[in-house]
């Protein structure tokens, strides 16, 4: 699931916003990105959220006997300044809302370390109706790290892993999500029932970044602008409802 | 953010206001939130909102087999996870009719003992640092990690043992360890005195801390508070000195009590817990080398092991207070049900929701930290 | 708070002179099981709160008995005192599956009533919050039910890993495959 082979098929693009084409990827512009991410890869943020049980050997990772700030990774307390969304665990489908607005909020490039085997295939609780068995449907995973629970070496490990594939610019999955938005979106759907959005505008965003895809727009897509009245109020358990917000373009 | 979804923020004339507190925010323990209602910064209701890390193991349970579900309980709660195991394996115990060995039973209580430090060193660190004291978190968490590292040289695993099973323990203990756990028990007990006199000593300590959230011996017995939030309310109850399981009766220690109730007696109760279950692990290993035998009673083929029918209500003395496990069996392979009660299910609803409503926006955290409230347990 | 001191017999005697038709079993050191009729449960969590000092509700258990088509709730209160712990057992039907709630004499009983209701679709009438804790996301029928089968929900919902994809039949085919 992680990167894609495809090459970004850009359609439609409003004048305003710059678009990356082969011809722009001059040998500085190359330079330019390469240096970014090895920059990028130097300076990895956290985002503080215990999604599950793995969260417990964060602590031990960050203080003081395995001190991952030596190599770069920091915490972060908010999605919209944190790189990298660590998922410790299974993940309830209760949680998987709230990660999927988390990661959504947070700035491309992004990152997502699945940890333990509960976020590749179940893990233990594979028959339990509460948690989501494969992580990667929902959104798309950088690395995994294999047990349960993982060692504060292991994660430091998948860390480094994960710098040196971003510095040799492998680290794509977040282009995937916009390449592929209607697939992943079809699969929330289906999960959490056709009401499902979010309030991120996923498609402008992939517009925004240039990676507008054959799969970004699709029937899941046209389902959110069908409806002729938008509002956070649809998700009554995120947003409880105070009253309903019409929808302001056409 | 969709234009059409933006919507300006409107107050009531009232001037309160609803913030959501969670999941996803560094001053929560775990993946929980909590639903306030303020009026500037001060509380006016708070409301719980767990089920983030539901898992439904109750559910599962009823899927799998007795020994299998060994595996399955100590993730129930992750910082704390060796008294599951106790607690699940007593009642098996406690059904099928088994014979706990001398030695097993020892070293369960050595287990046991390890883990509640662990998880107080983890309490002081988080509680600290709700507080803005990183330092004492780092210490924490580092003096916790050497726990770990005897506990993965007994066990295998680091976090979730598996170690205490139905009849007894996995194994005997590795050569030597005895003197590794004395050694390390001296490295704590000399570390202590840092931790006083940077954090529980501290003036800004006892004035943030003091009157915060406090829980009146009344309010404690009626809300059904337990384990060290209770005696911080001043009242002397432990399940190990009043519902003995294993070798406790046989064992010296005093169980701590504070006056306030508050965060700050919370802590203090904490530790001086440290304190006792280092008494208690240096009376077992004193003990332990005297005791021969094996470390498990003979089991039938796990795969096919039928538990007498009936039903049984074991209890423990977790380190965030009594924990008990209700198990009904059959007659079958499975059991028929599974129920988990743990210290938690009150302390971060109910009793939560009462003292933060009492409290201001700013101690929304400690109050959460101080009570220990472990949200996998509430979920489970 | 004065409690009669007594050995568990006088508990015994206590419940059964007060409540009549009850049965008392002693299960092992410090453990007592009480059967009672559902309708004098209230009364008797008052007589053991009120009399006998079983002031803390450590549990509410809910057992689910498909054959007999009745839910059966376990009341666990504990004596700090008398250090004794009474399990009472009651059955109600499963359809309705309705009890009075006990909030009013145990305040923990708010909590797990809940549980039970989110977890069995056991309504409590006069408890002061049912509403949904855990499984605010959950549209199916309440879990715990032995009706449910996890599994099946499990295979209809979500998607397993596919370890054998036709990439790698494709792969294999012409004698390649996975490195072991």
């Amino acid at each position: 699931m992680t990167g894609s082979e495809k090459v970004p098929v850009v359609t439609d693009q409003p004048e305003t916003c710059r678009v990356a084409d082969a011809e722009e990827k001059s040998l500085l512009r190359k330079v330019m990105d390469n240096f970014a991410d090895h920059c990028r890869s130097r300076s990895l943020f956290v985002l503080h959220y215990c999604t599950g049980c793995g969260a417990i050997e964060l602590p031990p990772t960050i203080t003081s006997r395995f001190d991952m700030e030596r190599v770069g990774v920091s915490p972060m307390v908010t999605p919209r300044q944190a790189d990298l969304l660590l998922i410790t665990g299974y993940l309830s489908v209760k949680t998987l809302k709230r990660v999927i607005l988390s990661y959504e909020q947070m700035q491309a490039p992004k990152y997502v370390v699945g940890f333990g085997s509960c976020t590749i295939n179940g893990g233990m609780y594979w028959n339990s109706y509460a948690t989501v068995k494969r992580l990667d449907q929902y959104i798309p995973v950088d690395s995994y790290i294999a047990g349960c629970m993982p060692r504060p070496e292991a994660i430091q490990q998948v860390f480094l892993d994960l710098m040196a594939k971003i510095d040799a610019g492998k680290a794509t999955a977040w282009q995937d999500y916009y390449l592929n938005y209607d697939a992943y979106l079809g699969r929330q759907m289906n999960l959490f029932g056709q009401d499902w959005h979010t309030p991120t505008d996923v498609v402008a965003e992939a517009k925004h970044y240039g990676y507008v895809g054959n799969g970004t727009t699709g029937e899941h897509t046209a389902l959110l602008d069908q409806r002729a009245t938008w509002s956070l109020d649809t998700v009554p358990e995120l947003y409880p409802a105070r009253g309903r917000n019409e929808r302001s373009r056409p | 953010m969709r234009p059409e979804n933006y919507r300006p923020v409107s107050h009531p004339p009232s001037h309160e206001y609803e913030l959501y507190f969670g999941p996803n925010h560094p001053g929560i323990e775990g993946n929980y939130a909590i639903r306030v209602r303020l009026k500037g910064d001060e509380v006016q209701e708070a409301i719980a909102d767990g089920g983030y890390l539901h898992r439904g193991f109750e559910k599962i349970m009823e899927e799998r087999l007795w020994i299998q579900n060994v595996a399955l309980v100590p993730r129930i709660c992750v910082p704390d996870p060796v008294p599951m195991e106790e607690c699940y394996s007593r009642a098996v115990e406690q059904l099928g009719g088994l014979e706990v060995p001398a030695r097993a039973q020892w070293i369960r209580v050595m287990m046991l003992e390890m883990s509640r430090i662990c998880a107080h060193l983890f309490t002081f660190g988080g509680n600290a640092a709700t507080i803005g004291f990183y330092t004492n978190m780092f210490w924490g968490v580092s003096m916790r990690d050497l726990f770990l590292d005897l506990f993965e040289e007994i066990t295998g695993a680091r976090i979730y043992h598996m170690y205490i099973t139905p009849g007894g323990v996995r194994r005997d203990l590795p050569e030597g360890l005895l003197d590794r756990l004395a050694a390390l028990l001296d490295d704590l007990e000399s570390r202590l005195p840092d931790f006083e006199d940077l954090f529980f000593s501290n003036t800004v300590v006892i004035n943030r801390a003091t009157g915060t959230g406090t829980i009146s011996a009344e309010e404690a017995l009626a809300w059904g508070v337990t384990g060290p939030n209770l005696r911080a309310s001043g009242l002397p109850f432990d399940v190990r000195r009043d519902d003995p399981y294993l070798v406790y009766p046989e064992l010296e220690f005093e169980v701590p009590t504070m006056k306030d109730g508050d965060a700050l007696a919370r802590m203090m109760v904490r530790k001086a817990e440290v304190l006792e279950s280092i008494k208690i692990l240096r009376q077992v290993i004193a003990r332990l080398p005297h005791i021969e035998g094996p470390v498990r009673c003979p089991l039938p083929n796990p795969l096919a092991w039928n538990i007498p029918a009936g039903d049984t209500f074991a209890r423990v003395e977790s380190s965030k207070g009594e924990l008990g496990f209700f198990v009904v069996s059959t007659g079958g392979a499975k059991p028929w049900r599974v129920h988990v009660r743990g210290p938690s299910q009150m302390h971060a609803v109910q009793v939560l929701e009462r003292l933060l409503a009492r409290g201001r926006l700013e101690d929304i955290a400690q109050i959460m930290f101080s009570l220990d409230a472990c949200p996998p347990e509430v979920d489970r | 708070m004065t409690v009669e001191t007594g050995t568990p017999a006088t508990i015994v005697d206590t419940i059964q002179h007060e409540i009549p038709g009850i049965k008392v079993t002693k299960q092992g050191e410090r453990r007592l099981r009480i059967d009672v009729a559902r309708d004098s449960l209230p009364a008797l969590l008052e007589l053991l709160k009120g009399r006998l000092g079983f002031i803390h509700l450590s549990a509410i258990s809910c057992v689910d008995w498909p054959e007999t088509d009745e839910f059966e709730l376990v009341y666990h209160v504990w004596s700090y005192e008398r250090k004794t712990l009474a399990s009472a057992h009651i059955t109600i039907p499963r359809n309705p599956g309705r009890f009075v709630s006990v909030y009013d004499i145990h305040t923990p009983a708010g909590f797990y009533e809940r549980d039970i209701h989110e977890m069995f679709g056991v309504v409590f009438v006069g408890a002061p919050n049912l509403r949904p804790f855990i499984l605010t996301s959950w549209g199916g029928p309440p879990p715990m039910l032995k009706s449910f089968n996890t599994r099946e929900y499990v295979n209809q919902t979500y998607e397993w890993v596919d370890y054998q994809p036709d990439w790698l039949k494709d792969v294999e085919a012409k004698g390649g495959g996975v490195e072991k």
